[in-house]
């Protein structure tokens, strides 16, 4: 078994997603659209999609950029020594409580400094082998996180780790058209998004 | 009503009112000096008998001493390869506050070290320590106030700068913010406790001179008039030496102005002055090798000359490759910072020390808890700062 992937401890929460941060150094491991989780101490574990990923500045960096020389040790020291973290947003899409999933929202949002932790593909293809019930949780949030571009990042990352790959992306495809039969200007930016994914 | 803007404002007015005559006065005051600086730069050796007849009559005297070159000697940026060790220090302090709930005092120290042109991650170090109960009070049973507490600071900021720098790949800067002296009140010069931490300064002073490594005190934005201050002393008439305590005809002239006049600087981006000496009321202590000695470096631009006063001991002065060395460190840094300049490396260590209000409050309240926690009794917050709390929020 391989060992978790942390990526970052959660910054501020409600049932709708959270914030994680982390540092600099540490950026290599999450990805835009990259399933995670955060095991809680009551045993349950809530899933989310990394939606942003938001780089901060302070006084120091503002000053640096305008300077026509940054050697590679003062990049370094930002990056890894100095307290400027990276913000990670997450939607919540699901939980899992004594082994069974849920597509439903969290019943509490995790506690500030709860470890979140990327999912690795087995349990990627875990989350994702049910009914898309969690593509839901996506749709609604269409007005706060770029949806089109979500779904696409999110069906590039999920396909390749179910055996029948090109499947499960047929199904899922079709339930986000399903979904979003109503609504002809996103449905049409979500297909612009999924061609890359496709083709 | 916090302020009474009414009032100020008519100060303002009037102090506006008396500026352009004031300006009128530092103009000509400023056109003096640099006469001056022109007409005794070659005189060095002629100023360093004059400075010896100055001191006998005022010994406390505050002045720059110069040394063979010119004083008006520019050096430019020398063309060095970027391959040298620099490690910054500073520290922060908690002074011990009779109105909190529990009497403690912090002082924290934040060293930085950078290997300049191996790519690598720089090092950073922080040690706090935490003073109470007998540790918070003087000799003479006097609770410390910020001076001393100061002035402990700066002696542990220099004894790990002293540490890490031995243990440093060479050559080794190490840098301080401020002037290199140990900073204490001249009421405290003549206390036990200044005299210990003095003694053991020099210590470390010694055994850096010992490592070959070069230590320097980096003063931004510095105000004094060591330079111009000679330049007076140099312009008295023998027979008036001994009103030399009430002579300040070029007062308002800084050493600062004198070495980068916006728009005509003296010193071009990058260039350095003369290295001078430093006569100051101190100089008993710090002998030979370990004199302090100083120069002035414009690390801003010919448009926004930007002077600093660097401070080295004796054996820097010394040596034409150590001060090149430190001249192309101390403005590669400050290029680093951008249109502000200041050391990358110091405002790191700046930043690594610093103490919040947050800190603070919560060493407070961590220590409340052991204590209780130990079945001690522990006080409340004055009522004062309680009130002052409640403004805040």
């Amino acid at each position: 078994m391989t060992t978790p992937l942390e990526v970052g401890r959660l910054l501020r929460a409600n049932t709708n997603g959270f914030v994680a941060g982390c540092r600099v150094s540490k950026l290599g491991a999450p990805a835009f659209g990259a399933l995670v989780r955060v095991p809680l101490p009551s045993g349950e574990e809530i899933y989310g999609l990394i939606y942003n990923i938001q780089i901060a500045d302070d006084g120091l960096v503002r000053q640096l950029v305008t300077s026509e020389n940054v050697s590679e040790e003062v990049m370094r020291d930002n990056r890894e020594r100095r307290i400027v973290p990276v913000e990670m947003s997450v939607l919540s899409i699901g939980y899992a409580q004594n082994g069974r999933l849920y597509y439903l929202l969290p019943p509490r949002p995790p506690l500030s400094l709860d470890v979140i932790y990327l999912c690795d593909a087995a349990e990627v293809r875990r989350f994702t082998s049910g009914n898309f019930g969690y593509f839901r949780h996506i749709l609604r949030a269409a007005n706060n996180l770029p949806m089109a571009e979500l779904l696409a990042a999110h069906l590039l990352q999920a396909a390749p780790t179910h055996a029948d790959q090109q499947d499960w992306l047929k199904k899922a495809i079709q339930e986000i058209i399903v979904l979003l039969r109503d609504d002809y200007s996103n449905l049409m930016a979500v297909l612009n998004a999924l061609r890359e994914v496709i083709f | 009503m916090p302020i009474n803007y009414q009032q100020v404002y008519s100060q303002i007015r009037a102090i506006g009112a008396e500026a352009q005559m004031h300006g009128q006065a530092l103009k000509a005051q400023r056109e003096r000096a640099r006469q001056l600086l022109e007409a005794f730069a070659e005189q060095t050796a002629w100023l360093r008998e004059r400075l010896e007849e100055a001191r006998r009559v005022y010994p406390d005297l505050r002045c720059a001493i110069p040394l063979e070159e010119p004083l008006n000697a520019r050096h430019p940026l020398p063309n060095l390869e970027v391959n040298y060790t620099l490690l910054a220090a500073d520290g922060s302090q908690i002074a011990p506050d009779r109105h909190a709930m529990v009497l403690f005092g912090l002082v924290n120290i934040g060293i930085i070290c950078m290997r300049r042109g191996s790519g690598k991650t720089p090092e950073t170090f922080t040690e706090s320590h935490l003073l109470f109960d007998k540790d918070l009070y003087t000799e003479d049973g006097h609770l410390l106030n910020e001076s001393l507490l100061a002035m402990q600071r700066d002696l542990r900021e220099r004894a790990l700068l002293a540490e890490m720098a031995r243990q440093a790949e060479k050559p080794a800067i190490a840098l301080t913010d401020g002037p290199l002296e140990l900073w204490g009140l001249k009421e405290a010069e003549s206390t036990d406790s200044y005299r210990r931490a003095l003694e053991q300064y020099l210590h470390i002073l010694k055994e850096l001179r010992g490592e070959n490594v070069i230590p320097a005190g980096y003063v931004d934005k510095p105000m004094a008039n060591l330079v111009v201050r000679l330049l007076e002393i140099a312009d008295l008439p023998q027979d008036a030496l001994k009103d030399l305590k009430e002579h300040y005809p070029l007062r308002g002239v800084s050493d600062r102005w004198l070495f980068g006049e916006r728009g005509r600087p003296l010193l071009r981006a990058g260039e350095r002055s003369a290295v001078f000496g430093l006569q100051s009321r101190s100089r008993q202590f710090y002998r030979e090798e370990i004199a302090l000695h100083f120069f002035y470096l414009n690390v801003g631009d010919d448009q926004h000359p930007w002077p600093v006063r660097v401070e080295v001991p004796a054996w820097v002065a010394r040596d034409r490759a150590m001060l090149d060395r430190l001249h192309v460190a101390l403005v590669e840094q400050c290029r680093m910072m951008g249109a502000r300049p200041f050391p990358y490396l110091l405002h790191r260590a700046h930043e690594i020390a610093l103490v919040s209000r947050d800190e603070k409050s919560q060493i407070e309240t961590m220590l409340a808890i052991e204590l209780r926690g130990q079945g001690q009794e522990v006080d409340e917050s004055s009522a004062k700062q309680t009130a002052k709390e409640g403004i805040r929020r």
